[in-house]
């Protein structure tokens, strides 16, 4: 038997045996089911919020000063003005004070008074009107403005009817994929690829850790290469993690049956530049982010011997994941330019690109080469963390030719 | 180097920062054979079996296992107990052990069979099914002993294979060891209890501050120091302790002195001559415990580190 399908059989020996001891673990269901509790506590803690929001947005109100005789052409006209909102509350609801002799005053007394939550006060006349506001109401002033131009409009074109008759919608189907429908596929893919592998390769960085504490390492290290024990660690994180994506990609394929129309209709406007073989290619490209980062995970595990350092040095890795995210995030929103190029050869910000690269580009040939080019890397950092293992921890390795020399 | 070795190793050198741990070990270990490698605390020979079966490199020296330039090739047909014991707690006994041969290339399906039988003979059967975890000490040791041997090796190395295991057990082990060398592995196993070694060894090795001391069979390690005689006159008369080798020391009413290298037989005709007579006369092969301490020096015992 080669060394090559030694190595291999005897990783494969131990990613079964993780893969059992995970998946077989009780701990493994509240894991699958992590995201139920994420989305649980988001809904939860996003409806306290849009309470909380809408309760304060519920109490503003935009005022306008002016005399009584303007009111209704005011009101008409605001109402009218509101038709651009999907939402007709995205701006406070409007009042209309009846002027008095000293509307300045008036309108800067509305900010002082307990009772009323006002964001923004227009007074004076239509053709050269006042506006106050809140520092954090600019666009309810902008809006304010615009309703005195709209008014003084209506105003001398006699009143508020409209000088059209109502538009006739009619919705239509593009025969492709929109550029901007590309585009959101790309950054989705670059973040879900992304986002899977720093909620699911964190569980590599004990893998080692648990052998050491076990004191099964010695055994491992005396039957199989340490490169053999650090990739059958890798594909037993990795089994489970397919696992994971496995069963929640299955309840995601299946919601679009449940969505409504109009957003089945905004989601055909989403699609990849590569076509079908999209999904596959963003497997590839998960397994591939997940394998490196793992491994780096796992070297860094491997070489330390508390919790703490664990922790501690997880951390740097975490950032260091974030940044190439954030690269290939840049270089996806800028298809054509030198940081997408960089940050598709980049090994760690490569998977990310280049999930990306498949939405906004139809050429196949680069993903084959960039999946060559990640496994390389996958292979580069395993044997790295695997020598780092073995000189810090087992304290073995060669001695630098000078002293060989020596010792000859 | 000769193919009836199945270890060989000359001139090993392993050094942990400026210390050298091993310093030049030669050793030949024959096939078939038990051989033990004997020294004090921090001697190098837990280092010296890793640096033969390829976990660490060394710095210097050359070393083939079974035949193999390179340990790993050979790692199928190895089995190994190394000092520090560790199995995966959760896992059960049976699987526990097929595992073991799993590495070593052995299909699941057979480790899980022998590992029955194994437990069986070892007297754990009942235990087949239960998880490490809930085994003590001693058991999960013999668990991990039967795993190193499932896969059956043709080398079985064992570091400090006794140590935590009670006197029933001892014997297990003991009766397993010879029962491998009897289907004709051979093993190579490190102590620092010198009854196993004397009673299982067929050849071994004395390490103490990275060095070999000594290397033959057990008869060759008794050889280092003389019989001991064991003499109670019949009259304890004046005169006796001049008739006496020098070394001879008083122990209540006899004597005890190593026996002249020309035999005792004209000593004996001298005593009788003299009328001292012989009351009792027993003559004792030194303990290979003592032939230890002589070799690796009390000293060096004192200030072997832990």
């Amino acid at each position: 038997m080669s060394s090559f399908s030694r190595g291999a059989r005897q990783a494969l020996t131990i990613a079964r045996r993780d893969f059992v001891a995970t998946v077989f673990a009780p701990t493994f269901l509240l894991f699958l089911l992590t995201p139920v509790l994420m989305i649980g506590f988001g809904i939860v803690g996003g409806q306290s919020a849009a309470t909380a929001t809408d309760s304060g947005e519920a109490k503003q109100r935009l005022v306008v000063i002016a005399p009584p005789d303007r009111i209704a052409l005011l009101t008409s006209t605001d109402a009218l003005l509101r038709r651009i909102f999907i939402v007709p509350t995205a701006r406070p609801l409007l009042r209309v004070d009846a002027e008095g002799p000293n509307p300045a005053a008036q309108a800067q007394a509305l900010f002082e008074r307990d009772s009323d939550d006002v964001a923004a006060v227009l007074y004076g006349p239509l053709d050269h009107p006042h506006i106050l506001y809140t520092p954090t109401s600019y666009g309810e002033s902008l809006f304010l403005e615009q309703l005195a131009e709209q008014t003084l409009r209506a105003q001398k074109a006699g009143g508020p009817a409209r000088l059209s008759v109502l538009a006739d919608r009619q919705p239509v189907q593009r025969g492709k994929v929109s550029s901007s429908g590309k585009g959101r596929v790309a950054f989705f893919a670059a973040f879900g690829v992304f986002f899977l592998t720093l909620m699911l390769s964190g569980q590599a960085v004990g893998a080692m850790a648990e052998e050491r504490s076990n004191k099964v390492i010695e055994i491992l290290a005396a039957a199989v290469p340490l490169e053999s024990v650090f990739f059958g660690k890798l594909i037993g994180a990795f089994g489970s993690a397919v696992l994971f994506v496995a069963f929640w990609g299955a309840i995601l394929a299946a919601l679009p049956r449940f969505v409504p129309p109009q957003m089945a209709a905004a989601l055909a406007e989403l699609g990849a530049a590569v076509g079908p073989v999209f999904p596959l290619l963003f497997v590839a490209y998960f397994t591939m982010a997940y394998m490196l980062l793992s491994a780096m995970f796992l070297g860094v595990g491997a070489l330390a011997s508390t919790q703490r350092e664990i922790q501690m040095l997880s951390l740097p890795i975490t950032v260091f994941q974030v940044a190439a995210f954030g690269f290939a995030a840049y270089g996806a929103a800028r298809p054509d330019s030198w940081v997408a190029i960089a940050s598709q050869v980049f090994p760690f910000s490569s998977p990310h690109a280049m999930a990306a690269r498949a939405a906004n580009s139809p050429e196949l040939w680069p993903h084959a080469l960039a999946l060559g080019w990640q496994a390389l890397w996958v292979a580069i950092t395993v044997t790295i963390a695997a020598r780092l293992f073995r000189r810090g921890v087992l304290k073995s390795g060669s001695p630098k030719p000078r002293r060989k020399k020596a010792l000859a | 180097m000769s193919s009836n070795l199945a270890v060989s190793a000359t001139g090993l050198v392993k050094r942990f920062g400026d210390r050298r741990v091993v310093d030049g070990v030669d050793i030949a270990v024959p096939k078939g054979l038990i051989y033990g490698v004997l020294g004090p605390n921090g001697a190098g020979k837990t280092t010296t079996l890793r640096m033969l079966l390829g976990i660490i490199e060394p710095d210097g020296g050359e070393r083939m296992l079974l035949g193999r330039a390179h340990p790993r090739e050979a790692s199928d047909v190895v089995g190994y107990l190394p000092e520090e014991r560790g199995l995966y707690p959760g896992m059960k006994c049976r699987e526990a052990i097929a595992f073991l041969g799993a590495l070593r290339g052995l299909p699941w399906a057979v480790g899980r069979e022998r590992a029955g039988k194994l437990l069986e003979d070892a007297g754990l059967g009942h235990a087949a099914d239960d998880k490490i975890r809930k085994l003590s000490k001693g058991m999960a040791q013999l668990v991990q002993l039967l795993g190193s041997v499932v896969h059956e090796p043709e080398l079985l190395v064992l570091d400090e294979p006794f140590s935590g295991l009670d006197p029933v057990n001892q014997e297990r082990l003991e009766a397993l060891i010879t029962a491998q060398r009897d289907r004709g592995a051979t093993i190579l196993f490190s102590t620092h209890v010198m009854a196993h070694a004397e009673r299982l060894c067929d050849r071994l090795s004395i390490i103490a501050g990275g060095k070999v001391k000594f290397e033959g069979s057990v008869d060759d390690a008794l050889g280092v120091l003389p019989l001991k005689a064991h003499y109670t006159p019949h009259h304890n008369a004046d005169g006796l302790r001049a008739l006496l080798p020098a070394d001879a020391e008083r122990e209540n009413g006899s004597w005890r002195f190593a026996v002249p290298k020309d035999g005792i037989e004209g000593l004996l005709v001298k005593l009788i001559d003299a009328g001292h007579g012989i009351s009792g006369l027993s003559i004792e092969r030194p303990k290979l415990h003592d032939v230890f301490v002589r070799i690796v020096g009390k000293k060096a015992l004192e200030e072997a580190p832990e």
